[in-house]
């Protein structure tokens, strides 16, 4: 016995490739390998790290936009900005992990970032 | 006896279909009070199951839907023994029940739009780019540029992210006119502008459906896809459960019921 | 392998794999989420193929070509 499941579409190829995209982009599911505990852990620090990261980004730039940062403000927070988004880059370089791995399944409340 | 379950059915009947599921096996349903969960046999064995198996567990799921309003396990759900299952269909009743009571008559259809994000981004771009009065002045600064860029890419990302719920908005003006229940995912990757599933009456089927036709005419520039009629797999909700603590709650009632008798019995 | 047949694969694991009942406590040996995870396209192939062989002829469920 088969499935015959109908699905109607005139575009099936480009939906499989967004569909299986969409799956590949959401974290990992729980890896219950005792030798990636320490890898869990510093994945653990690091996204909390990278969520503060794109706290402040995103703070700055509203403040940018109402326009309430002197041109002097703007560099040096910009010069803060980029130091701390390119040493979160070599850390994760540094550890073998990638954008998608850092995110937490909050369950119904879904992902985290 | 290992069971294999793929779904709770709202009737203490047995089968009348022959339906054969994982490994060819014989699918057949045990009542509990005036529902059942249907199973199949499963050897000793378990790991032999593979992803040919999810499709023969959708096709014993279809079929059951024709017949009942059926609640689908999730794919490998096993129960060691007719006890196990009997005790497991004690503690979810409620919760079956009202789910089975909220479902019946009703299909999922899952619809998904994939949209001309490129497009989309290159417009809002150029409208951006054109807005934006030229900056000349002193030489910039790193941190500035970086800002500016960051900037940009904010205003990008907002204005595309508010296009985006305004394609939605209308679209499920259309669609959640016949749906009684719906969950919707927005811009799950770039290009898939919405992935939802809609709870909808079987009598409202064909309206559903011409509401989709309707829509993707109205997009030309857009891609539809629509599946379905599904059970309802987005749509069942359990409420947390703990079978062991249920089972120790269901005693301490007993005990407590009996001390009270005792009391009762030795009150003056 | 047909294209839709892919397609449609998806849409049936994307619901089967990861919705529906899902039910806890001892006596359920439901395997974990540890082996749950999102299958690629190679398995997808043999999963297909695994059709194919089963059903006998190319998978070519009841698919219309959208109007």
């Amino acid at each position: 016995m088969i499935a015959h499941a109908i699905v109607e579409t005139d575009s099936p190829d480009e939906f499989a490739e967004q569909i299986q995209k969409s799956q590949d982009a959401h974290p990992a599911r729980i890896d219950a390998n005792p030798e990636n505990v320490e890898k869990g852990l510093a994945k653990l620090v690091l996204t909390l790290i990278e969520l503060i990261r794109q706290l402040l980004e995103k703070q700055a730039i509203r403040r940018v936009e109402a326009g309430s940062l002197s041109e002097e403000e703007v560099e040096r927070v910009g010069e803060t900005l980029m130091k701390l988004e390119n040493k979160m880059a070599q850390l994760k370089e540094l550890l073998g992990l990638k954008d998608e791995d850092l995110n937490l399944n909050l369950g119904p409340l879904g992902d985290l970032m | 006896m290992k069971l294999y379950l793929y779904g709770i059915v709202d009737s203490s009947n047995q089968i009348e279909e022959a339906i054969y599921g994982l490994r060819g096996c014989g699918v057949y349903s045990i009542p509990y009070r005036d529902i059942g969960v249907v199973v199949s046999e499963m050897g000793q064995a378990t790991q032999g199951l593979t992803e040919g198996g999810v499709l023969e567990h959708e096709a014993v799921v279809e079929k059951l839907m024709a017949d009942f309003t059926v609640l689908p396990m999730r794919f490998r759900t096993l129960v060691d023994g007719r006890d196990n299952l009997l005790a497991m269909m004690q503690s979810y009743y409620r919760d079956f029940k009202g789910n089975l009571e909220r479902l019946r008559n009703k299909s999922e259809f899952g619809v998904k739009v994939i949209w001309p994000a490129d497009k989309v981004k290159e417009n809002i771009v150029n409208r951006l780019r054109s807005d934006q009065t030229e900056a000349s002045g002193p030489r910039r600064s790193a941190g500035t540029r970086f800002m500016k860029e960051k900037f940009e890419r904010y205003k990008i990302d907002e204005e595309f992210q508010t296009k985006a719920d305004q394609f939605i908005k209308a679209m499920d003006m259309f669609l959640g006119k016949f749906a009684v229940e719906k969950r919707l995912e927005t811009l799950k990757t770039e290009k898939l502008l919405l992935d939802a599933a809609y709870l909808v009456e079987k009598s409202q089927a064909c309206d559903f459906r011409e509401a989709f036709w309707h829509i993707k005419s109205a997009h030309p520039g857009f891609k539809f896809l629509l599946s379905g009629p599904w059970p309802a797999y987005n749509f069942v909700g359990l409420s947390k459960h703990d079978p062991a603590r249920d089972a120790e709650q269901a005693n301490l009632f007993a005990e407590v019921a009996r001390s009270q008798a005792l009391v009762g019995a030795g009150s003056v | 392998m047909t294209k839709s047949a892919n397609v449609t694969l998806l849409e049936i694991l994307d619901r089967v794999l990861d919705k529906g009942v899902v039910i806890s406590g001892d006596m359920v040996i439901s395997v974990a989420d540890v082996d749950l995870i999102y299958l690629g396209l190679k398995v997808l192939l043999s999963s297909v193929e695994t059709m194919e062989q089963l059903r006998g002829s190319p998978f070519a469920g009841p698919m219309q070509e959208a109007r």
